[in-house]
């Protein structure tokens, strides 16, 4: 049997993590490089390396990238241009006329600096109704005169059309989006329609310009790294992991490069969705802090939530994403007394200067440094010995901007910016579970990114949860999720249909319609037909909501069962159900490419409980469920065998992370290897 | 937990904030009304047993400021003794909720476990109607009884079940009773969701160090106010404006505002503003607090989550039977009032920090609101938009162009998509006006022009209390163009409008201008690169820059 691996890649802030799967044993190795943010290649290209030379045996390379999303952020994307319909050439540029939530009282709010400057906005005459009847002829000699504008005058390499209702019909975008690329066959063109089905101007407007604003970059990197690997042999499948789920061809990828802005996250919930099924916990909330904040994000029945629409610096993008939510409480989080409060977060002390006891220039406290004067990292030892952490220089900035002023000592003082930083991280994870209807106490935490399993263990035994599980390689977890991804692409529609006042056959075709789509999207990434699979989904919602639910249907669509199953989904939901008619927002349709599953190592049952290791080491830590400072025993995680079961207080260290086990806490390695953390007793 | 600290009372505030939080996200994805889910109209507080806001969520300032001031007379009236676990009161009785009578208050008391009264929630929303003299919007009332049915403060809930009565009685007076029904059940669930979270909190921590933490809440409030109040100087100034009419006549409403800045208190005194007016733009006191919460947050706490303590400092004073102090039986239900006059009270403060402060803003909601009927569904329909506006120019920055306007700023426009689908208008343009800033070294924000077409017939409501007065400028700049309604633009029935009901036929169009902002500093010292840029942008044109500025094009 020839060897078969996989490779993943996920490029995070300050590392490139990858990891390689043996197809055939389920063995993964994993490597770290940091993150080269002027070149990116080089930096992938820096990991791939450490773990193997040649990638000839490399039948799918996987990569997850937050490449868009930092154009954005830094201003670095195509210079762009805008053509909309003539009279309404601000779409784009007052959107929704609001300022976010956290500057409600801020009567200075600047926005930031716009995308496309209203120089480079131009107006076609032309339009359409609600129903997408054309009022008023496209005036092509104006589409013309337009593009001529902004590629000649301005010299714009990228054009974003946007008409108003081009989701009912996309004639106009279609014919200017022709016209400009004859005239102008090197600009790239980002067509709204061709992006999004759905209603709502601005925020249709705002997803075709990222589209054309990272384009052009995201081509070039992708063509670079495709170069780079076939010069080390590769071969084998290139795919990008998309922000929804999923991943795509990278040829794909460059024609549709928003699919993919925030898919550096995304492994990780694709992984947490296969560690649901495989121990069958369907219900999991994901738990990654990294070094500037925490992301968490609900699994229910094994399925990560979706949003439908998501934000890019504030610009809307109506492309399915993961609903990950991200709160400013990560490891480099800033502890600081304002007036007598102890704050944490949501400034950050980021890479640089970093933490105090990282010795790159910080002298504010941070989350990282509590952890190590709570005694949960081993100065000597982090990141496998390759930095030494100056715990004293951590004590003293917690002794004297902290303790001081609470009256404490610099341990207790630590404790208490853990503290604070757990209400945090446990309003995050509550106000996602209520916004489904579910109890909290329902889920199991899934713990990654470098700090998460220094923190979630305690969440966990604060908020009442049944178990914390910590997987194998917790700060690799993202990529390691990649792996397991299937190709998928997705299909929508706004419709606003009224069950029983329309025809449903519209429905039905437009079914049809957007599956031979995926099809086609799938037969073109490489996917053979009989591992085509399609999700057909509607957005339902009571006439006059915004707000819809979305069912997965069958192939037939009955009215009445419809309706039927949207009063249970609502019920359950928000605890009633109304009399009023259902209307279908949104058609969807999700096309899945299935990509053969790799193996999960899973150990049989010995007969007996296997032995304990010994403990490499025993250290003072800072125990939660007793508060004060007592010996933990340490183990390293690689000599812990499957089914072996110990209590706290405890700390497994792996080298990129480490496990905390409070007294009150047993945990169990199961057969895949993963901790599961329990309560023991009551908690605190 | 064991001790009560810096740290325990931080942790108790993010648990506070947290089932405020959650209760909104219940709110705004069970509510039924486009007002609530799109435009975000509502204020969700959280007392304690003393009736001191130790939470809040984000959500409309003037609703939220209101609040403060209900939960206290409607208990008055009520009787705090008399709350039950599992009531829910009703209010919208205008001089105690502090709104029009179309905003329902709703609140629920939390007991903790030795039936002691904990916390009381309050969720105020805009209800779409309660049967009012006309649909939609009231603009020309004389009294409240023309305003709609009202509720001093009853039991809407009782033993956590619906009080049938009260509940026909809602839907038999209201025009849209599936709307306003599905609202009110929306904001139970919130009230709900509050009251388990509450609960959960007070079982955790306990009710005596919950206590001794949210008194160190309120402490931390009042510290931080007081720091930020020493650096403001110390004095009194005042500052007028008009309303454009009371909704009945032509004549122009004065309003005058002192705000008195001590080493401890501030205050502000609307004496001299005018005596009760006939129409409906008499505001309630708490309306008039609300809007005095909104102006000092915003100058002494605005990155910090609200509480009691914040407010501590602050007094405000309106005589009873005045326009900002309104006694029954005066009509309150254009509110507008209060979003004029948040600007006046900036205006007196900037004459005492004008390098600290931004010039006006366009200065009002230019609110409009159709009502007719669907030709795809035989429905009536009334669906609204508050119009953004430019903002005024800073110290160091140009005002933002085409935002909502301060006083609600974290609102959003409606979708023209989802407008023309729901109505029967249809949008020939909308688009930042070119000139509408004010000029200055930092120039003001552009207000919109949105041209409608309507395709059917129907009734247009405009309301828009700012059309008279230009917005102010500081330092030297320009004072922009003032709000202006055009009924009919083009045809031999053209006139400008503020607040008015209007009847469209098919085929007739009206202009809405929302004005700009003020500029900030003497023209003459905007750079040469920023009034070119201007041009470029289509902000400024050349003929205008040459008048503000005596800019001249390279030849």
């Amino acid at each position: 049997m020839s060897t078969d691996y996989r490779i993943a890649v996920d490029i995070g802030g300050t590392f490139v993590d990858a990891v390689e799967l043996d197809m055939a044993t389920g063995a993964f190795r994993f490597e770290k490089a940091p993150t080269t943010p002027a070149a990116p290649a080089e930096g992938v290209l820096d990991a791939v390396g450490r773990l193997r030379e040649s990638l000839s045996d490399v039948s799918m390379f996987i990569h997850g990238t937050t490449l868009g999303l930092n154009a954005v952020l830094e201003r670095r994307g195509a210079k762009t241009g805008i053509i909309t319909n003539d009279g309404f050439r601000d779409i784009f540029l007052v959107g929704r006329g609001n300022v976010p939530d956290a500057h409600m009282y801020d009567f200075q709010y600047q926005r930031p600096e716009s995308l496309v400057p209203r120089r480079r906005i131009a107006g076609v005459v032309g339009r359409l109704d609600y129903k997408g009847r054309e009022i008023t002829p496209l005036d092509e000699d104006g589409v013309r005169e337009a593009a001529r504008l902004l590629v000649q005058d301005h010299g714009v390499e990228a054009i974003a059309v946007a008409y108003l209702f081009s989701f009912r019909n996309p004639a106009h975008e279609q014919r200017s989006a022709e016209i400009i690329r004859a005239m102008y066959p090197q600009v790239k063109v980002s067509v709204s329609s061709d992006i999004t089905r759905e209603h709502r101007e601005y925020e249709r407007t705002s997803t075709t310009v990222l589209d054309a604003y990272i384009r052009p970059i995201f081509e070039r990197y992708i063509d670079e790294l495709r170069a780079a690997l076939s010069t080390r042999d590769f071969e084998g499948r290139f795919a990008i992991m998309r922000s929804g789920g999923g991943a795509m061809s990278a040829q794909a990828a460059k024609t549709s490069p928003t699919q993919t802005v925030l898919s550096g996250p995304a492994g990780g919930l694709v992984g947490g969705a296969l560690i649901a099924e495989i121990l069958e916990r369907p219900d999991l909330v994901t738990f990654d802090v990294g070094g500037t904040s925490l992301d968490v994000c609900l699994i229910e029945g094994a399925v990560p939530q979706i949003a439908h629409e998501a934000a890019l610096e504030n610009l809307p993008l109506l492309i399915p994403t993961y609903d990950i939510r991200t709160i400013g409480a990560g490891g480099g989080s800033i502890a600081a007394m304002e007036a007598g409060l102890l704050k944490v977060g949501p400034r950050s002390a980021s890479a640089v200067p970093g933490p105090i006891c990282y010795r790159r220039g910080g002298t504010e406290p941070t989350v990282t440094d509590a952890a190590l004067v709570l005694g949960y990292m081993d100065p000597e030892s982090f990141l496998g010995g390759r930095m030494t952490l100056d715990a004293d220089g951590a004590r003293e900035g917690i002794e004297a901007q902290i303790a001081g002023p609470l009256g404490l000592d610099a341990t207790q003082a630590a404790a208490r910016i853990y503290d604070v930083m757990v209400a945090k991280n446990i309003g995050a994870v509550r106000q996602l579970t209520v916004e489904r209807g579910r109890d909290p106490a329902d889920f199991s935490l899934l713990a990654f990114g470098g700090a998460g399993p220094l923190i979630a263990p305690l969440v966990a035994r604060e908020m009442g949860l049944a178990e914390c599980i910590v997987p194998l390689l917790p700060s690799g977890f993202s990529a390691w999720g990649m792996l397991g991804a299937d190709i998928v692409d997705d299909f929508a529609q706004t419709d606003l249909t009224v069950l029983g006042q329309g025809d449903l056959s519209t429905v039905a075709d437009k079914f049809a319609q957007m599956e031979a789509e995926a099809a086609a999207s799938l037969e073109a990434q490489g996917v053979g037909a009989g591992d085509a699979l399609m999700e057909r989904q509607l957005e339902l919602r009571y006439l006059g909501q915004e707000h819809a639910l979305t069912l997965t249907v069958g192939a037939t669509l009955d009215e009445a069962d419809l309706t039927a199953r949207f009063a249970d989904a609502h019920r359950a939901l928000y605890g009633h159900a109304m009399e009023s008619p259902v209307q279908v927002l949104t058609t969807r349709v999700r096309g899945i490419g299935r990509t053969r599953k790799p193996t999960m190592v899973k150990a049989d049952a010995p007969a007996t409980s296997p032995a304990m290791p010994a403990p490499t080491a025993t250290r003072p830590a800072y125990c939660f469920a007793r508060r004060e400072m007592v010996d933990f025993a340490v183990y390293a995680r690689d000599t812990l065998p499957a089914f072996a079961a110990f209590h706290g207080p405890a700390l497994v260290d792996e080298g990129t992370s480490v496990t905390v086990i409070h007294s009150d806490q047993a945990v169990e390695v199961n057969a895949y290897g993963h901790l599961v953390i329990t309560q023991e007793g009551d908690a605190a | 937990m064991t001790t009560v600290d810096g740290a325990f009372t931080e942790i108790v505030q993010s648990y506070l904030s947290a089932a405020a939080n959650e209760m909104k996200a219940t709110l705004v994805r069970t509510s039924f009304n486009p007002v609530i889910y799109e435009v975000l109209d509502f204020g969700i507080s959280v007392y304690d047993d003393k009736l001191d806001l130790i939470a809040e969520a984000p959500g409309l300032t003037f609703f939220l400021g209101a609040n403060d001031y209900a939960v206290r007379r409607v208990l008055d009236y009520y009787g705090r003794e008399n709350l039950k676990e599992g009531d829910v009161l009703i209010s919208n009785y205008p001089y105690w909720n502090g709104a029009h009578a179309a905003d329902a208050t709703l609140m629920a008391p939390v007991f903790d476990e030795h039936g002691k009264l904990f916390s009381v929630m309050l969720i105020r929303a805009h209800w779409m109607d309660l049967g009012a003299k006309d649909p939609g919007y009231v603009l020309d009332s004389t009294d409240m009884h023309q305003e709609g049915l009202v509720f001093p403060g009853t039991k809407v809930f009782s033993d956590g079940k619906p009080v049938q009565e009260i509940i026909e009685l809602i839907k038999f007076n209201s025009r849209m009773p599936e709307h306003v029904l599905g609202d009110l059940n929306a904001q139970v669930a919130a009230l709900r969701t509050g009251e388990r979270r509450l609960h959960e909190i007070l079982k955790k921590f306990g009710r005596a160090d919950l206590e001794a933490a949210i008194a160190a809440i309120q402490t931390h409030g009042e510290t931080m106010t007081a720091e930020a109040l020493k650096s403001l100087p110390k004095g009194s100034w005042s500052a007028e404006d008009i309303l454009d009419d009371d909704g009945i006549g032509d004549n122009p409403v004065p309003m005058k505002v002192t705000v008195t800045i001590t080493d401890d208190d501030f205050t502000i005194d609307f004496d001299g503003s005018s005596g009760a007016a006939k129409g409906p733009i008499n505001m309630p006191f708490g309306a008039t607090q609300a809007i005095c919460k909104t102006v000092f947050k915003s100058l002494t706490t605005p990155h910090h989550v609200s509480n009691a303590g914040q407010m501590r400092a602050l007094k405000v004073k309106a005589e009873e039977g005045t326009l900002f102090h309104a006694k029954y039986p005066a009509p309150t239900y254009t509110l507008w009032t209060g979003i004029v006059a948040l600007e006046l009270v900036f205006k007196a403060i900037a004459k005492a920090i004008p390098d600290r402060l931004a010039a006006s803003s366009g200065g009002d909601v230019p609110g409009f609101m159709m009502i007719g009927t669907h030709p795809d569904t035989g429905q009536m329909f009334a669906i609204s938009n508050n119009e953004a506006c430019g903002w005024g120019a800073s110290p160091d920055h140009d005002g933002a162009s085409g935002l909502l306007h301060l006083s609600e700023a974290i609102v959003r426009t409606t979708p023209l998509e989802v407008m023309e689908t729901k109505t029967t208008m249809l949008m020939e343009r909308v688009e930042l006006t070119p000139d509408s800033g004010g000029a200055g070294t930092h120039r003001g924000g552009a207000g919109v022009t949105r041209v409608i077409r309507f395709l059917d017939d129907g009734e247009f409501l405009t309301v828009v209390k700012k059309t008279k007065s230009p917005p102010w400028a500081l330092n030297g700049g320009v004072q922009p163009a003032a709000n202006r309604v055009t009924l009919f633009p083009g045809t031999d029935r053209e006139r400008d409008v503020s607040t008015q009901r209007t009847p469209v036929k098919a085929g007739d169009r009206i202009r809405v201008m929302s004005a700009g902002g003020g500029g900030h500093g003497d023209p003459a010292g905007r750079s040469r690169e920023a009034i070119a840029a201007d041009i470029a942008e289509g902000y400024v044109t050349l003929a205008a820059a040459k008048r503000d500025y005596g800019y001249e094009p390279d030849a």
